[in-house]
Parts: structure tokens; sequence; C-alpha cells
């Protein structure tokens, strides 16, 4: 089984984001391996120990500080990287989940990908969409939101979260697309050895315009504004007063 | 599904490299085996971590210490117990033999400095005490036996040493020898009858070693694995040699788990007793009366170790005095908007980063592999212990009576800070050793 597993570079989760010119400052901000995607390195790793993967290759698609990220799921066991080089902004404000799955969709076939391993989405636009997307390109089966996932006679098992708790889905026969939700596993620590073993591993570089793919975002972002302050709250001296200011002022009561 | 990730950013950080690598400075010298360097150019971020290695190296223990050392910290230090089985995650991690090659077990690090501090810089934001015996077990026995051990030596321990398996330490200062360390009075003896096998002689140890950080890792059932024994051998004051001592040996026993110390409580001190204890000829590390330079050679490392420790304390109490300033109000602001807190803030981030910069600039260019780095080894504890004490203390005053009591950690930190000032070298003894380089230096400071 050959795996690919997608890296995404976004803004780490600690910091704090200001909005300017009507998108999220990056400028000297503290960028991260999303978390979902960590996950999903994470269950790539786990399959190749497992004997069940003969393969992992982790790919990243941005500017040049992804290879950095891909040093991290190297150091975390995958086994080679692709680093697909771009300018534009990868968080939908430029370069948005279609092409982004266009291009996953291009290197998976290049590859002889047999299972893309995805986060469920990254905590920068939230989306969701690059997996589902990926697999209607490919015509693969897909199974979001994983919980749990098996090798199993050729195929997989995978246990996906829903709103009602979780369903068991069975895909007798790769190719597929799994993307990872937050209870598959806890990701492990990249030792310092591994680190170091991380830095003789191959990371090819392919520009994103040689696909032949159009890059265009077809979605146009028309603001982004940051939350309002959350005003203090009031002390109120008795329940008529309560249910006054619920009435007239927060409107929440007829 | 938002809350769900909410709680899994709460509750786990999660690893990545940093932005940057840096740019090699050619007059830093390159230890074999050196992390290599690539191209970037932010000063600060290169200072702080040399190459894209340094870097991840930096993000996985951040990520460690937020997960895995800041939850049990204050436990630990409440019950003054010691956290074995973190001590070993540290082995899983490739942390305890960092500087040990490859092939005993270790990280393959040899020389690096930089590595060195950087664990022990993060290690102490969270957990001084427990940083204080991973230095003792990592750098004083770990490394100090992989620079002066032989080759059967390092086969037969450091494997174990760099797994966890076995935890132990060094033990040189004794209840009447401390800074005046060529003062001690354990003996070791040539035993009458000879190794039939290569004619080397066995050696019987007497004496009493004090303040011995991991001389028990039981909570003071019984002493810690092994530890690296200083004992005297001839009749100069020089003639040291010495001993790998095992737990178990006939007549090696725990005196007393040391408790009630003001800080570090969360790192097992002991006092060590050695009743005749029968040690064979393979256990002794280099030649006999040849330990004193093995001796002060550790001491540089150790004392850059513990100025590393420093700085963790201070960049913590730094963010818990700024974190809380904002917060806090007061007079109808916050306490941040204050010309006395913020005198307290700025001058705390500018000693420390003055500190940082020192320690960087000494671990980037100095081999581990080599020695006569005393004066700036001395020079980088010396201020940073003090620093990181002021700052600290700093850190409690702007936080009131929150920063007195344990939640806040600042509290903690200073207790420990003011170990630093002590231990692994008293400020009088890097003042003297100070003094005596700095006056036969044979040119002006540069």
């Amino acid at each position: 089984m050959k795996v690919l597993v997608g890296v995404k570079r976004v803004v780490d989760y600690a910091v704090k984001v200001r909005v300017q010119n009507k998108s999220v400052d990056l400028n000297n901000v503290k960028m991260s391996l999303n978390p979902f995607c960590e996950i999903a390195v994470e269950e790539a790793v786990r399959l190749k120990e497992g004997k069940h993967a003969d393969e992992v290759v982790a790919m990243s698609i941005g500017p040049k500080q992804c290879t950095e990220t891909l040093r991290t799921a190297l150091a975390m066991g995958c086994d080679r990287a692709i680093h697909v080089t771009t300018d534009l902004r990868t968080d939908y404000m430029d370069l948005q989940p279609y092409a982004i799955a266009k291009i996953f969709e291009k290197v998976a076939e290049q590859e002889g990908t047999d299972l893309v391993l995805l986060g469920k989405q990254g905590i920068d636009s939230d989306c969701g969409q690059t997996g589902p997307m990926l697999a209607g390109f490919l015509g693969w089966p897909q199974v979001t939101f994983a919980a749990n996932l098996e090798a199993k006679d050729g195929g997989i098992q995978v246990e996906r979260e829903t709103d009602a708790g979780t369903e068991t889905i069975n895909i007798p026969s790769l190719p597929a697309v799994v993307t990872c939700d937050l209870r598959l596993n806890e990701p492990r620590y990249a030792t310092l050895p591994n680190i170091m073993k991380a830095k003789k591993k191959k990371v090819d570089t392919i520009a994103a315009d040689s696909f032949g793919i159009d890059l265009e975002a077809h979605n146009e972002v028309l603001e982004v504004f940051e939350p309002p302050q959350r005003q203090e709250g009031i002390m109120v001296d008795d329940i008529d007063q309560l249910v006054d200011k619920l009435k007239n002022e927060a409107g929440v009561l007829a | 599904m938002r809350s769900l990730v909410s709680k899994y950013l709460a509750r786990h950080a999660y690893r990545t490299a940093r932005i940057k690598g840096s740019t090699p400075v050619a007059t830093y010298r390159q230890p074999r085996h050196r992390l290599s360097s690539s191209s970037s150019s932010s000063s600060f971020h290169d200072l702080f971590n040399p190459t894209q290695e340094h870097a991840q190296l930096r993000a996985m223990l951040r990520d460690f210490v937020q997960n895995e050392v800041e939850p049990q910290a204050m436990e630990f230090n409440r019950t003054e117990t010691f956290n074995l089985p973190l001590m070993k995650q540290l082995g899983d991690l490739g942390l305890l033999g960092l500087t040990v090659p490859e092939e005993y077990g270790g990280s393959g690090m040899m020389g690096d400095a930089t590595s060195v501090v950087m664990v022990h810089e993060e290690l102490s934001a969270s957990d001084p005490a427990f940083c204080l015996s991973y230095l003792a077990h990592s750098l004083l026995l770990t490394h100090n036996l992989s620079t002066n051990g032989s080759e059967t030596q390092k086969l037969a321990y450091l494997p174990r040493a760099c797994s966890g398996e076995i935890i132990g330490g060094m033990a040189m200062s004794e209840p009447g020898a401390g800074t005046d360390v060529l003062g001690m009075t354990t003996k070791a003896v040539v035993l009458q009858h000879q190794d039939a096998m290569n004619h080397q002689n066995s050696w019987t140890l007497s004496g009493r070693k004090m303040w011995i950080t991991n001389g028990t890792i039981d909570n003071g059932q019984t002493t810690g694995d092994l530890f690296l024994v200083y004992a005297r051998t001839g009749p100069e004051r020089q003639d040291l040699t010495a001993f790998l001592v095992e737990k178990d040996m006939p007549g090696f026993e725990l005196g007393q788990q040391i408790k009630d110390k003001l800080g570090m409580r969360a790192s097992p001190t002991a006092e060590l007793v050695l009743d005749n204890v029968s040690v064979p000829p393979q256990n002794v590390v280099g030649e006999i009366n040849g330990a004193t330079l093995c001796m002060m050679r550790n001491l540089e490392v150790e004392r850059l170790g513990l100025a590393a420790m420093a700085l963790g304390i201070a960049r913590r109490s730094i963010n818990v005095m700024k974190e809380y300033a904002s917060q806090r109000q007061a007079f109808g602001s916050d306490l941040y908007k204050f010309g006395q807190v913020q005198q307290m803030i700025t001058t705390s981030y500018a000693e420390y980063m003055a500190g940082r910069c020192y320690v960087y600039a000494l671990a980037n260019r100095l081999d581990l592999e080599t020695y006569g780095n005393g004066l700036d080894a001395d020079g980088t504890k010396l201020y940073c212990a003090q620093m990181a004490k002021t700052v600290a203390d700093r850190s409690i005053q702007v936080l009131g009576g929150y920063g007195y009591v344990g939640d806040y950690a600042v509290e903690r930190l200073w207790r420990d800070a003011k170990l630093l000032e002590i231990g692994g070298g008293t400020n009088e003894s890097h003042h003297k050793n100070m003094a005596r380089d700095l006056k036969a230096m044979p040119h002006e400071i540069e």
C-alpha cells in the first residue's frame, strides 16, 4: 500500500491573529503543521509500522517554508516528501480547495497512491472540502471524519464520527481517500534521532503552476473581520430586572 | 465540531518546525557531527536556533514540555517526589544520551552544546527541579562517562543510561567539602590481593558524599542506580580518581534523603555512604590520579546547563508577569499601564535577553569535547543564576499575593532559582575562578 498524506502549513493555533487588508495578517506569525494533518501523518506512519503500508509520502503545497513542515512529518516517520511550491496563500485567500484537490489528484495519479490521508480540515480556513473534492475528482470511495482506521484484507475499515456517535464503513479494496478527525490517534513526538534522520530524507519540489491546473480562486472573500470584543457582564439586583433586561435590551424574551 | 477543535487545541499542542534555520557563522568552530546549518536572516532566531534541526528540537521540546512536563510540576514539587517515569520518557525521545555516540545508544550530538542548552532551557520553563535531575543524569553521569570512560565501560553502561533503564548521577561534594572540592576526604585504597586475570588492582572506597542529585530515585528507599564517584587516591591535593559505583555494591548505602529543601523539591537529593566498598579495576574511569581534569571539564558543561536552566526560569517568569499585568485591574486600568510594573517587566526582559545571548553565543561555539572555556562557563552561570532569581522575584512582586502562592508557579521558580546560585558552583566559586582566569589572561579583555 502506498500512502500519500497531506501536510498543511497553517497559522499556529496559539497565535492571536490580526486582520489587515481584508485578510488575516501573516507577517511574522508563527506557522505550524495543521493539527488534523498531524493526526493523518501519525496514522500513515502507524500503517507503515504495522506493515500495511510500504511507503508513506508527505505532501505540502505552499511557500518554501513548507519544507520545515515537511521535515516535521519526515521526523515523525514519513519516508519522503513532495513540496508543491507556490507563493499563493493557501488559507482560502488565493489557492482554494478546488485547486488544492486538483493538485492532489495529479500527484496521487503520478505516485500510484493507494490511500490518501488528509486532515478533516485546515484550522485556518476550516473548509473541510479538499478530501471530499479529491475523492470526487479521482472517482475513489471516501470516508470523512475518521475516528479509527484498520487495514483489512486489502481494504480498510473506518469508524467515522457522526453527530449521533460513530458509524463503521468498510471499503473492501483500495484506492480510497480518508480525512482524519481528532480522536483517531494521539500523534507522537519526533525523537531527536529521528529529527536527525529526517534531514537525510528526500524532498522533491514541483512548481504548482507546472501541473496545468487552473489555480485561480473562483470564490471571492468579501470581508474578514475579527469577532466583536466580548462586553463585560453586569450584576442585576433581582429577577424582575433580569427579565426586564432580557426582554428589552437583549431581546431574547418576548 | 468547533468545540472539538478547540478542545483539541487547548489540550494538545502540535509539533512543527520553526520558520527558519540559519547562516553558519564562519568563526564558529564546527564540531564533529554538528547539526548542519541552513540559510536565513533573523539574527536572534538564528542565534538561539542555529540550524533547522535545532529549531525542530526546540519545537518538539516546547510541545513535550507543555503536554507532559507542565501538568505534573506542581504536584511533584508539593509532594517532594521524583517523577521517574517522566525521566524514562526523555530516554524515549533521545534526550538522556543527547551527546553520546549512536553506537552506545545515544543521539549522536557529540560536542553540541547548543542542544544541551536548549533541553535545559525548555524543561526549566516548566519544571527546573525535574530538569536538575535530568542534568545530573545526562551531563554529570552519562556525558561524563561518554567523554572519559573506556570502550568497555561505555558499552557496559551507556546504552542503559541513554534509554533510562538506569538513572544516576555524580558524587563529588562531601559534608565538609564543597567549593573547596580538592579538600575531599573520601579515599580509595588498593586492595592487597591482585586480580589474577589482568594483574590490576581492586579498590576499596570509604567516605561520605553529600548533596547528590538522584542519590535516591525511589523516594528514600535505596540509592540511585549508578554514580561516578570521585575519591582521593594519592597524597597530592589533585590526586583524585573517578570510580563507577553501582547500586547494591556491598557497603554502598543511602545515608539519607535530604528533605525540606527550599526549592528543587521534585529532584531527589541524598547523602551517600561508602563503607569499604570494593570496586573492581574495570570501574576506574580514566587515569589513576587523573580525575581532576575530567572533573573540571565536566563542570564547564554543567555550568552551561545550569545557566540554561536559569533562562527557562526567567522566560516563564516574564511571561507570567506580562500576562497577569495585562489582565489585572487596579485604579481603573490594568497593571500594565503603571510605570513601576513596566519597569519590572522591561528590565527583566532586557536582562533575560542579555543572559540568553551570552549563553547561546558560548554554546554555539563550544565544542563539548574540548575544554578551556571555564571563564565564560562560570560567567554565564554567575550572571544567569542571579538574573533568574531577580526576574522571578519581580514576577512575584507584580502578582502580589497571587505570586506568593503556588498557582502561578513563580514562587516555585523563585525557590528553584536560588539553587542555581549554590549548586554546580556557588557564586563565590565563580568569582574565585573568574578572577583567577581574568588575571591570567595574557591580553586585555576584547
